[in-house]
């Protein structure tokens, strides 16, 4: 049995910033990964994907940005190189192609079992992400066979999907995206919008991501989040590299927009009629974010804040959304669910799950020596961004550094 | 700032407190959220009957009130019935225009905004044609709902906006009406 201090499951963004932390300390650790390096960047991704925060954020372990355009968005394909580069100067000790089966407590630390073997270590940290799954309704089981069902995990491009009508659920940003690619292509899109998280890409001759970190809003400790649960639940911003996507925008290629996709029923899909309402929550939502900037512009008198740029305009919608399609008959050929990701951790044999089966932790940590990474609002909003990572790895590895020179010291 | 505000707490009548710890104490114990409301309806004659409702179910056990209520429902003259009350349908629209007032009061008092005076007005659409089989790609319920607030309260138009559209986001009737939902029943 091999025995190693710590391990980290999964070799992507979080797994890495962690094994770079555990390097600095000199703990001796080994990074399990079921296939690559950055795997899910490299075969989770549509093609046409560029990353969602600027490329002055987008910092891998060890390497920040130093291209030439910081405000710019690179590509999957840009990220990808970078985790190359990052590979190729840090010896990172990684185990590819090796996937972890189960998780155990032990009187001592865990046993972990992978299809190579297995292992025993210290601390065990969870770094495999928040979107293992797609998180589609159970009702799409019930959709007619011949319609092709797909998710932005499997999604490459439009040539994958049949030609003729799709429906694309929910309007985060890869429906955003995926819907306005998908109608380009030639595909009639229907785009059934749920419950968002409206932001403009840019405000004030900044990028929003800039303004939340200046009004203090991605620096809010988990721990002085007053509803932290409804915090974590939040879907993630309609946040793309393009500034000019919404669903005004969407609605001018000639996609339609119809209310939160509720049911499918003999090749029928249903959608809710409270399509106005929930628009006007996330246009107030937004509005409200961007007075709290103007505030905090007028308090630090910045000038070099350019004047009150106008304000992305209210989301516009048909008077009569349809509350019925039924699918087969008008010529619907594919479902794209864009309704958002889970994470699995089913390999975790421990009673660290709620009864809604999500993981518990305080911050990343779940238990004595078992830690995760990545999980929306871990520790701060920034999380699950690139540049999140590296601040919860740092934290995290002082902890598990500091439990084991108790366990010394005992 | 030089002068001195007072600020009065909001009273809108409505005990957030209480209802903030109930929503803490049922979030610590589920089966204690799971209710069940009931209206038991009987038949006069012709559209006229009679709703009458007392007891439910809630907090893990039988809940029953002092005095019951009573809902009359008819049909009007003009569809040769005695209108002797209002129309189901007409119950609908009060059920959904005093759920998102309902709402509206609870969460302008949870944002401390204090309310003078709101009044909503509910307007739903129905081809009768759908109802009375004439034509078939006619739903027999409302084509479209309208529902208009004014109100009066120490806010700005913005918060108002946002408290009417959260009342929205928690009604149940709301909900009720803009999602489907399946209705089982059986002949004792």
């Amino acid at each position: 049995m091999r025995r190693t201090t710590a391990v980290i499951i999964g070799a992507g963004q979080s797994g890495l910033a962690m094994s770079f932390e555990l390097m600095q300390r000199g703990i001796d650790h080994i990074v399990l990964e079921r296939g690559e390096v950055a795997n899910s960047w490299r075969y989770e991704r549509w093609d046409s994907l560029k990353l969602l925060t600027p490329n002055r954020m987008n910092t891998v372990p060890g390497i920040p940005y130093d291209g030439p355009d910081p405000d710019g968005f690179m590509s999957v394909s840009g990220l990808v190189a970078r985790f190359d580069t990052c590979l190729a100067r840090t010896s990172f000790p990684v185990k590819t192609g090796t996937t972890v089966l189960s998780v155990v407590r032990l009187d001592r630390g865990y046993r972990i079992q992978t299809d190579q073997g297995a292992l025993e270590a210290e601390a065990v940290v969870m770094a495999t992400g928040a979107c293992n799954h797609p998180k589609v309704p159970t009702f799409a089981q019930t959709a007619p066979g011949d319609i092709v069902q797909t998710s932005p995990l499997r999604y490459k491009r439009p040539s994958d999907l049949p030609e003729g009508k799709s429906l694309v659920v929910g309007a985060s940003a890869s429906g955003l995206q995926l819907a306005r690619e998908l109608q380009l292509s030639g595909r009639q899109v229907t785009l059934a919008v749920g419950n968002h998280t409206r932001m403009p890409r840019r405000y004030r001759g900044r990028d929003i991501l800039e303004w939340m970190g200046r009004i203090g809003v991605t620096s809010t400790l988990y721990s002085d989040v007053p509803d932290l649960d409804r915090v974590r639940r939040l879907p993630s911003p309609t946040l793309t590299a393009d500034e000019t996507l919404d669903i005004n925008t969407l609605q001018t290629l000639g996609v339609e927009v119809v209310g939160r996709c509720v049911g499918l029923e003999g090749g029928e899909a249903h959608f809710a009629g409270s399509l106005a309402n929930t628009c006007a929550l996330a246009d107030l939502k937004m509005d409200r974010l961007l007075d709290t900037i103007d505030a905090f512009t007028t308090q630090k008198e910045f000038g070099d804040s350019p004047s009150i740029d106008a304000r992305p305009a209210p989301t516009q919608l048909p008077d009569d959304p349809r509350l019925r399609i039924d699918l087969a008959r008008e010529g619907y050929t594919s479902i794209l669910w864009a309704t958002g990701f889970a994470p699995d951790f089913s390999w975790l044999r421990a009673p660290h799950f709620d009864t809604k089966g999500r993981l518990m932790h305080d911050g990343g940590i779940v238990a004595k020596g078992l830690y995760v990474m990545g999980l929306p609002y871990l520790r701060y909003r920034r999380s699950t961004l690139l540049y999140g990572a590296n601040d919860d790895a740092n934290v995290l590895a002082n902890h598990m550094q500091l439990g084991f020179k108790s366990v010394c010291a005992a | 700032m030089k002068t001195a505000t007072l600020t009065k707490a909001a009273d809108n009548g409505v005990n957030v407190e209480a209802l903030l710890g109930a929503r803490e104490a049922l979030k610590q114990a589920p089966p204690a959220a799971q209710f069940t409301w009931r209206a038991n309806c009987q038949w006069f004659e012709g559209a006229h009957s009679r709703s009458t409702i007392n007891g439910y179910f809630g907090l893990g056990e039988e809940q029953t009130r002092e005095t019951g209520f009573d809902i009359e429902s008819d049909h009007p003259a003009l569809f040769a019935a005695t209108d002797n009350a209002a129309t189901p349908l007409e119950i609908v629209l009060a059920a959904l225009a005093s759920c998102l007032t309902g709402g509206v009061a609870s969460i302008a008092q949870h944002r401390g905004v204090q309310l003078n005076s709101v009044h909503v007005a509910v307007e739903g659409d129905m081809d009768m044609s759908g109802v009375l089989g004439i034509d078939p790609d006619v739903r027999n319920g409302f084509s479209a709902i309208r529902v208009k607030f004014h109100i009066d309260a120490d806010a700005s138009a913005t918060e108002i906006a946002g408290i009417v559209a959260q009342s929205q986001k928690r009604s149940a009737v709301y909900d009720i009406i803009t999602n489907p939902g399946n209705v089982r029943t059986t002949i004792a």
